[in-house]
């Protein structure tokens, strides 16, 4: 007797307190767009963009915010003749989505021809250095060890052919998207060389270093599938790449050339370039012959830490949808309304609140002492269930739709319904004769069987829709769920304690209220 | 049976004849964007694009209120010219400021065939479900039950022209759960009583009585589920007009109503002609006629120990812990013995 009281009222505290204290923490589900509003992006694609790229590029933004996942339900729309609009409900981390969406995702794996040390390109060394006219060996002779020293002996091989000092001519030896103020390649073609800014390893410290990279070689459409995973061994977080055959191919080519190089020499690197950055610029393993890496995998190494994990999963998801067909330009971010609007909420809150109140009425009026503890387990189901999705909304980025809000609607209805068939086994079982003590156990076994058969059905159809769906079918599909597995819960663990306590009280049959009576 | 039949044939006409009133989210529509000086709220600029004609639109105020963004169903000229009109009287924007475009659909291609997919595999993995945990004439009787739900929702929402949106989809996935969830706790009853009488019942008699006896649980959870959406249905969309909840609010009480009643008048009795028809049970139907016994509904314990003397004398329902031997050999039975743990 004593054990089930302390295990019931364990179960009040923790679902009362529980969600006490999650309130009183400011912890309350987060809605979504349609009823909290958001912000909104208009991402504009160049103007005599096809609608059909635009309308794969939506799609590819529709699979990619799925993927990198923390937004429930973002809307993303086409408007006007090149113009994609995009809503977010109120998440996080509203950069990191929007990247998400956005970025173009032009993966390119590219031969390091150069690796100068520093934070910028061929050309600003030209205008400090330009009377020291050295003539030096061509750029791809030096090595990655090099230091700052060797990065003017560069600059002078560019200024070769015009006067020293002329900083003017100059800009007519490099190609027109080279910014003549950093020497750095301002609009990536991944067909051409280009110079692109990285981070280099000098005596095992990150140093600023600019790449001379040549065409790229690999693209992203030569990857099948992209995984992010932690590579325990290295400890770090890589993204697994599956080339198709032709990338296969490719990749064998690209590394088999790279390790032609001596091991220091920067030659023997291949960069890995994402939307014109240097993401990685490995150097090919020693023990690679001259054929390269075959077999089609290749590796994307990012560091150890937590926001490393976050970089590789996220742009694993970039580059298994492969890049936007189009780049898409970013405006302001703004802040947009519900849609659905305050007057709506409050009247559909109103009517929701006014239905449960008739649902307790009813519970009370037909199963009365029961009725009662369908009621208090009601709430415990309540508080459960406004606890998880706070929760969720804080540490998962968890909105509340509309078709949450629905699936939270039918769980009542169905969590009800657990009492309902346990309450109608009682009546039975009493009816049958047995004691109301014994009808309380026994009926309990029985009717957890229904309930469970019953929610396996809801569990099943929640799960699949979670897995397999996407947009507001999916938030549905978690609320549901969620709701589900939290009416099994409270039913083993306070129904089934709450049930057997009554029956132990002057409830059980004594009384218009008791079971007895309600079982006549 | 009849009442259904006819409730899915008008669905199916109305399927048929008039098409669905696919909301902006599907189809695409305009955009109307502007400054918003007059600080109409969404209710104001909602109420003047249903005066123009407009239909359901979806309004949103940016930055604040200070402006505005109004979506709406393509429309035809003269509509739009009055619905242009209005949003500028209510925004006090002139019309020429207003900035208006062409919207694709939000609920894409990928949504819609995602969605499919999961109905699908749900369905498969249902029907395997309720093959193991029951018979797969239970899983099929349970399906023709969901279908029947589906189709007269979704008619619904062809006779009305209300507006199909992604929480009307949603909703309906709602139903199929809902459906499926009432059919398996009326099958489960039928079942134990076919473990506990199947020896000296009908399987119509014991499908009938199962009914009786859940029949309580049916109602009563239908209303507890009813009352919730039927208020948001009646005193939030119809009374206070929130006309965006009437959506959704409409196919799950439809729905739960229908599936309530399908579970009970479509799936049992489906459920009770289809098992008549194996030699097993024909067999016992035969055999309990001709020794006399009543095989109606309410047979009472007396009669049917009369039947079959051996049994020990019981009131139903009974209780497995000391159950009578299981009916005596029926060589041609294809259902494979219950093994139940209690």
């Amino acid at each position: 007797m004593r054990r089930r009281l302390i295990g019931l009222l364990v179960v009040l505290v923790i679902a009362w307190g529980g969600i006490g204290l999650l309130l009183a923490r400011g912890i309350t589900p987060k809605l979504g767009l349609d009823l909290q509003g958001g912000t909104s992006v208009v991402l504009t694609a160049p103007a005599d963009t096809d609608p059909e790229v635009l309308e794969q590029a939506v799609e590819i933004m529709r699979a990619r915010i799925e993927e990198v996942g923390g937004v429930q339900e973002p809307e993303i729309a086409i408007s006007g003749a090149s113009t994609v609009l995009v809503q977010l409900p109120g998440v996080e981390d509203e950069e990191r989505a929007l990247n998400a969406i956005g970025q173009t995702g032009q993966l390119s794996f590219r031969p390091v021809l150069d690796a100068i040390f520093g934070e910028q390109g061929p050309l600003v060394t030209t205008t400090t250095t330009s009377t020291s006219t050295t003539v030096t060996t061509a750029a791809g002779d030096t090595t990655s060890s090099t230091s700052a020293g060797s990065t003017s002996t560069i600059a002078s091989t560019t200024t070769l052919s015009t006067e020293p000092g002329a900083t003017t001519s100059t800009t007519t030896t490099l190609p027109a998207n080279v910014d003549p103020l950093t020497g750095l390649t301002i609009v990536d073609d991944p067909a051409a060389s280009s110079y692109l800014p990285s981070t280099g390893n000098f005596l095992g410290q990150p140093v600023p270093e600019v790449l001379y990279v040549g065409p790229a070689e690999l693209l992203g459409a030569d990857v099948a599938d992209a995984i992010p995973g932690f590579d325990p061994s290295r400890a770090q977080w890589v993204i697994n790449l599956d080339l198709t055959s032709e990338g296969a191919e490719k990749f064998a080519t690209l590394t088999g050339e790279a390790a032609g190089f001596p091991s220091d020499s920067p030659q023997r690197r291949i960069a890995i370039v994402l939307d014109g950055e240097v993401v990685a610029a490995p150097s090919v393993a020693d023990d690679v012959g001259l054929e390269g890496i075959t077999g089609g995998q290749a590796q994307i190494t990012f560091g150890g830490g937590a926001t490393d994990e976050q970089e590789a999963r996220d742009t694993a998801a970039l580059l298994r949808y492969g890049s936007l067909p189009v780049a898409f330009e970013r405006s302001q971010v703004q802040k947009v309304s519900a849609t659905l609007g305050e007057d709506s909420l409050r009247s559909g809150l109103l009517a929701g609140y006014l239905g449960l109140a008739l649902v307790a009425l009813l519970l009370i009026g037909y199963y009365r002492a029961m009725g009662l503890v369908a009621v208090a387990g009601l709430t415990v189901f309540g508080a459960l269930l406004v606890g998880i999705f706070g929760l969720m909304g804080r540490y998962q980025g968890l909105t509340l739709t509309l078709a949450g809000v629905t699936g939270v609607i039918v769980s009542i209805g169905i969590t009800a319904d657990s009492y309902i068939v346990y309450f109608e086994r009682i009546k039975e079982e009493i009816r049958s004769g047995r004691s109301v003590r014994s009808a309380v156990d026994e009926g309990f076994r029985h009717a957890f069987r229904t309930i469970l058969t019953a929610d396996t059905v809801s569990l099943l159809g929640a799960g699949l829709l979670w897995f397999l769906s996407v947009g507001p079918v999916k938030g549905f599909a978690l609320s549901l769920g969620i709701a589900t597995l939290i009416d099994i819960f409270v039913a083993r663990v306070y129904t089934r304690r709450a049930a057997w306590l009554l029956a132990r009280t002057p409830l059980a049959d004594r009384g218009w209220l008791s079971i007895k009576e309600t079982a006549q | 049976m009849q009442i259904s039949a006819g409730l899915i044939a008008v669905s199916l006409i109305a399927l048929v004849v008039r098409d669905l009133n696919l909301g902006i989210e599907f189809e695409g529509g305009l955009a109307v964007t502007g400054p918003n000086p007059a600080g109409a709220s969404v209710e104001d600029l909602r109420s003047a694009a249903e005066a123009a004609g407009a239909g359901e639109v979806v309004v949103q105020m940016i930055d604040d209120g200070n402006s505005f963004r109004v979506q709406t169903p393509a429309l035809d000229e003269e509509p739009e010219d009055a619905f242009l009109d209005g949003v500028a009287a209510v925004t006090g924007t002139p019309r020429v400021e207003l900035s208006v475009d062409a919207v694709g659909p939000s609920f894409g291609a990928l949504i819609l065939r995602r969605s499919l997919l999961a109905l699908a595999v749900f369905l498969a993995a249902v029907t395997l479900f309720m093959t193991w945990r029951m018979e797969w004439k239970m899983a099929v009787a349970g399906l023709a039950a969901l279908f029947h739900d589906l189709i007269i929702t979704t008619g619904v929402y062809a006779v009305t022209g209300f507006e199909v949106t992604p929480a009307t989809i949603v909703a309906i996935l709602t139903i199929l759960g809902y459906s499926l969830y009432d059919t398996v706790v009326v099958f489960d009853k039928v079942g134990e009583m076919v473990s506990d009488y199947g020896d000296r019942m009908t399987y119509s008699d014991l499908v009938n009585r199962s009914m009786n006896i859940v029949l309580a649980r049916s109602l009563n959870t239908s209303l507890t589920s009813l009352i919730p959406v039927g208020s948001i249905l009646f005193v939030g969309a119809l009374i206070l007009g929130a006309s965006t909840l009437k959506d959704f609010a409409l196919a799950l009480f439809v729905g739960i109503a229908v599936s309530t009643y399908s579970s009970i008048f479509v799936a049992a009795p489906l459920l009770a002609a289809w098992k008549e028809t194996e030699s097993e049970w024909s067999g016992r139907r035969r055999k309990l006629s001709s020794k006399g016994a009543s095989t109606v509904a309410d047979v009472a314990p007396e009669k049917a120990s009369a039947a079959t003397a051996s049994k020990p004398h019981r009131r139903p329902p009974v209780d497995s812990t000391d159950r009578p031997p299981r009916r005596p050999g029926a060589g041609a039975t294809p259902r494979p013995p219950k093994k139940r743990k209690r």
